[in-house]
């Protein structure tokens, strides 16, 4: 392999010093003169029909400039019932609690507060479809009130999907109303299997409904500059996704909507394409001034849109060698009040699709409820499908008294497989990062001494996620002082532009401190996907690169044409062009930017174009080895290691790398050891603030070690694989793991509360 | 509405206000000095990112009446580099990494230069302790972590 000078050097983001000297505008950051403030009114009830809503009193209220509701969306916008996207503002009925059925802007927020108490609203209340349970009953009450195809929005993870339709659906003669997307996924003879199978383990695995977490709420701000022009600036992973939203939904001319991405002070999936941006354009457009959103903790732990709540019930055989027969599955997903379509047909193929089965059966259902609709979080679905196989491999080794890695190792799927959408599994690194963890001392060195009255328990897991595969184009162009401005409409979630411009500075063989990377709106940037499914280095790197390599090679002709010498005769270094045998006779970066730019010149402004398709996906691998201390008096759990494995194929940045494990594996340990939004049983959630929502702080994570894997295979720029998503898929299960070594028992109920560990001891 | 004339002491600066008097803090500081660096997560003293320093103890800003901080000494992150130079809590959290998308950063940081005032030299423990009322959901808090440690060993050597 060659020589790299800039890509695998861990450099700093390149935000940094912006960010921690307070710089860099949020969603709530921005100001404009005039700006009002904009509130919904969130519906109280999880179910019911508007009757009426009479706003009189509220537009009377002084310093209030605008009401909307429904009935202010023009027609000229689309509407499918079936989509949340659509229903940012309820039209006949509420289906969920906190679904905002009207919004005001007024002059401060005490008085868009009082506004929204003012507006009457008379709901006929509908019976609450409030658990999976109940929504799958054939009688049960429907919450979809009108039927329409489903077309989905933007989402990164929609995209795999089409081509992931299962075999059929499952002909049961009634159906609920509520079963909204079937598949089941099967191949060979699965009763043979299991009955030629020696051990064989069944459990039913929960997943309750976690919140994405991000610490800065969804934020809107927008402003009609001309009465037929909006601006819009807020906080999302994908801002073509974010622009084609409002112009669907309000009937207006995307090009006539400026879609600018403030920083954004996280996603992990749950800010894809924004929410709240119709409802905020509508309100400046009827105020007549610029309006900013911001939602409360309360909004959005009631009313964003979560992870989904999943119930998988699951039976694995296995030969007394070890060697894995047969998996059946029956997956249940509640999709809260609007499909996905998606999300549980991901969960169904991610569920075997990390080993090696003779047969399967895997039958999913995606069902509503009347909850706040879900969406992605961070590896969709992988956390609930890890959770259940990894615990059943686990099972399976305990059962046959085998290894927790040899088994893995033993079974672990490899190229050339048939996955479970019958297509066969590319080159992966599976297997270098299984073993990694071989000959990594988390998993062979004895446990550390501790009380002789606390049980210990180290685990294991392995996960994997293919992640997106956008298309993406970049622009680049030489700028004054001879730098390379990169223009791209992807947003950095992660430090991508610092890795970009990484890739950027490697492809020209200049130094990073000679890239600009701006971050444009659709206005400016050419289409790029949304910074999700981990696709970012993966595709808009890809784009970067071929932008880079373009002008490159442009420059390459320009300066050969001046010297007369041929373009092979060339090369760049930081600080031009050069030939190559005589080193001296050089144009700078800066001469070529000027006699690109001046009167009579000989060439033009030198700029570059890139496109990618990028077709391929290029699965990342992922281990977790997680140690726990475990009271058995009060089933209190101390998470006290936790090593992380990746196989990233190429390390563009190693420092960001090492973050996003870090930061995965606490969002992921997280799901095993404490989050969960409540519900009550009329479709309430009970804890809708961060003190009951109990997200990790310092003090509940350990040091988090991190091995980067380097296993070649991936397509994207210089090898680079996915890294932002597969890290997220172990340490939930590496650490329900854990607690089973630890207390000799399977909980199977996420997530694992001191309550659970010790019903399982004493219960 | 009746205001209240408030005497702010920002970043060594004095203001002298008129303010609404059920303002926060926070709303002050973001809404009236332009101080936009704290930042809001919840509104209810939770997430921490909106942590600033009065007298030197970091409090949430979000819960303090603006009006209770009259003539006390107030830091935000904009006061910590001087001179055009970051402070070495900045300098640590950049170099090692111990941000990302940088929303819970003012408030971690003025929570740690809070502890190494009182503590220059903490245990990863205490940093943990002192660290717990500040949520971060992007970095696990590894590198927030070794970055504070990082910081210690510089200022105690300064």
């Amino acid at each position: 392999m060659s020589e790299h000078n800039q890509i695998g050097k861990a450099v700093p983001r390149l935000d940094s010093v912006d960010k921690v000297t307070g710089l860099g505008d949020f969603a709530a950051d921005i100001r404009l003169p005039g700006m009002l403030v904009g509130k919904f009114l969130a519906s109280p009830h999880p179910h019911a029909e508007i009757q009426s809503i009479d706003t009189t009193r509220a537009e009377s209220l002084p310093g209030v400039h605008a009401v909307i509701t429904a009935a202010d969306i023009s027609e000229k916008g689309q509407f499918n019932p079936a989509s949340r996207f659509h229903a940012f503002l309820a039209r006949k009925f509420v289906v969920f609690a906190g679904q905002p059925v009207a919004a005001v802007a007024a002059d401060d927020l005490a008085t868009a507060e009082e506004a929204i108490d003012l507006i009457d609203v008379s709901y006929r209340l509908l019976p609450v479809v409030a658990s999976i349970e109940q929504a799958i009953k054939p009688s049960c009450t429907a919450v979809m009130h009108e039927q329409h195809g489903m077309e989905l929005g933007g989402s990164a993870h929609s995209q795999e999907i089409a081509r992931d339709k299962g075999d059929q659906p499952a002909g049961q003669d009634e159906k609920s109303p509520n079963v909204v997307d079937e598949n089941t996924f099967s191949f060979g003879d699965v009763d043979a299997a299991f009955a030629a199978s020696d051990v064989i383990i069944e459990n039913t695995y929960t997943v309750p409904v976690v919140h994405q977490g991000y610490i800065e709420p969804h934020g809107v701000t927008a402003y009609w500059d001309r009465p037929d022009h909006v601006i819009v600036w807020e906080c999302v992973q994908g801002v073509f996704a974010a622009r084609d939203l409002i112009a669907d939904t309000l009937g207006i001319d995307p090009t006539k909507i400026t879609l600018n991405a403030t920083e954004i002070g996280g996603g992990f999936g749950g800010k894809g394409e924004g929410i709240f941006g119709p409802i905020t354009v509508l309100l400046a457009k009827k105020a007549s001034r610029p309006v900013q959103l911001i939602l409360t903790r309360e909004e959005e732990l009631i009313g964003a849109n979560p992870a989904p709540h999943s119930v998988i019930w699951i039976k694995t055989g296995a030969k007394a060698d070890g060697t894995f027969t047969a998996v059946a599955a029956d997956i249940l997903v509640d999709a809260g009040a609007f499909a996905t379509g998606w999300i549980m047909t991901n969960i169904a193929t991610m569920l075997r699709d990390n080993y090696r089965f003779e047969a399967w059966h895997l039958h999913g259902r995606e069902v509503l409820t009347n909850k706040a609709s879900v969406s992605s979080y961070r590896a969709p679905g992988a956390p609930n499908a890890h959770f259940a196989m990894e615990s059943q491999v686990d099972e399976i080794a305990r059962a046959l008294d085998m290894d927790q890695l040899q088994i893995r190792m033993q079974n672990v799927i490899r190229e050339g497989d048939m996955r479970t959408t019958k297509e066969l599994q590319d080159r992966i690194g599976a297997n270098e990062v299984l073993a990694a963890v071989a000959d990594h001392p988390a998993w062979s060195a004895a446990l550390p001494k501790v009380d002789d009255e606390i049980l210990q328990g180290r685990g294991m897991s392995l996960g994997s996620y293919s992640g997106g595969s956008g298309p993406a184009a970049a622009i680049a162009y030489l700028e004054a002082g001879g730098k390379f401005r990169f223009v791209v409409g992807t947003v950095d979630l992660t430090g991508s532009y610092t890795a970009l411009s990484q890739i950027a500075a490697e492809a020209l063989g200049v130094a990073v401190e000679r890239i600009v990377m701006t971050k444009a709106s659709p206005d400016h940037a050419p289409f790029a996907p949304m910074s999700a499914g981990s696709q970012t280095i993966y595709a808009m790197g890809a784009a970067v690169l071929e932008a880079a390599c373009d002008i490159r090679d442009k420059l390459i002709r320009h300066v050969a044409k001046d010297f007369e010498v041929r373009p092979s005769a060339l090369a760049l270094d930081d600080e031009g062009v050069y030939v190559v045998s005589q080193p001296n006779k050089r144009h700078t970066f800066s001469t070529l930017y000027e006699l690109g730019t001046e009167w009579f010149a000989e060439y033009g402004p030198v700029a570059g174009v890139g496109s990618a398709p990028q077709r391929q996906r290029a699965p990342g691998y992922a281990a977790c080895v997680a140690e726990v201390n475990v009271e058995p008096r009060t089933g209190k759990i101390s998470l006290t290691r936790l090593t992380m494995f990746q196989d990233v194929g190429k390390a563009i940045n190693p420092l960001l790398i090492e973050g996003q494990l870090q930061g995965a594996a606490a969002q992921s340990a997280a799901m095993a050891l404490w989050e969960e939004l409540l519900f009550d049983g009329a479709g309430q959630v009970r804890n809708k603030s961060l003190l009951d929502y109990r997200m990790p702080t310092a003090l509940d994570m350990p040091a988090i070690e991190t091995i980067i894997v380097e296993a070649v295979g991936g397509d994207g720029p210089f090898g680079a694989k996915l890294v932002g998503e597969p890290p997220m898929t172990v340490p939930i299960s590496a650490v329900a793991n854990a607690v089973a070594d630890a207390i000799e028992r399977r909980v199977c109920d996420l997530p694992i509360t001191p309550e659970r560990v010790w019903q399982a001891l004493h219960g | 509405m009746i205001t209240l004339p408030l005497q702010l002491i920002v970043n060594g600066q004095s203001h002298n206000l008129d303010i609404e008097p059920h303002l926060t803090l926070l709303e002050v500081l973001r809404n009236d000095l332009g101080l936009g660096g704290s930042k809001e997560g919840c509104s209810t003293g939770h997430c921490g990112a909106c942590t600033v320093l009065i007298n030197g103890q970091p409090i949430s800003s979000c819960l303090m009446l603006a009006a209770e901080a009259e003539g006390q000494q107030v830091l935000t992150v904009e006061g910590l580099a001087t001179d055009g130079k970051l402070h070495p809590v900045q300098t640590a959290f950049v170099s090692n990494g111990g941000l990302q998308c940088g929303f819970c950063t003012a408030g971690m940081m003025l929570s740690t230069v809070a502890l190494l005032k009182r503590n220059p030299n903490p245990t990863e423990k205490e940093i943990r302790h002192s660290l717990a009322g500040n949520l971060c959901r992007c970095t696990g808090y590894h590198m927030i972590v070794e970055a504070v440690k990082k910081a210690a060993e510089v200022m105690i050597h300064e």
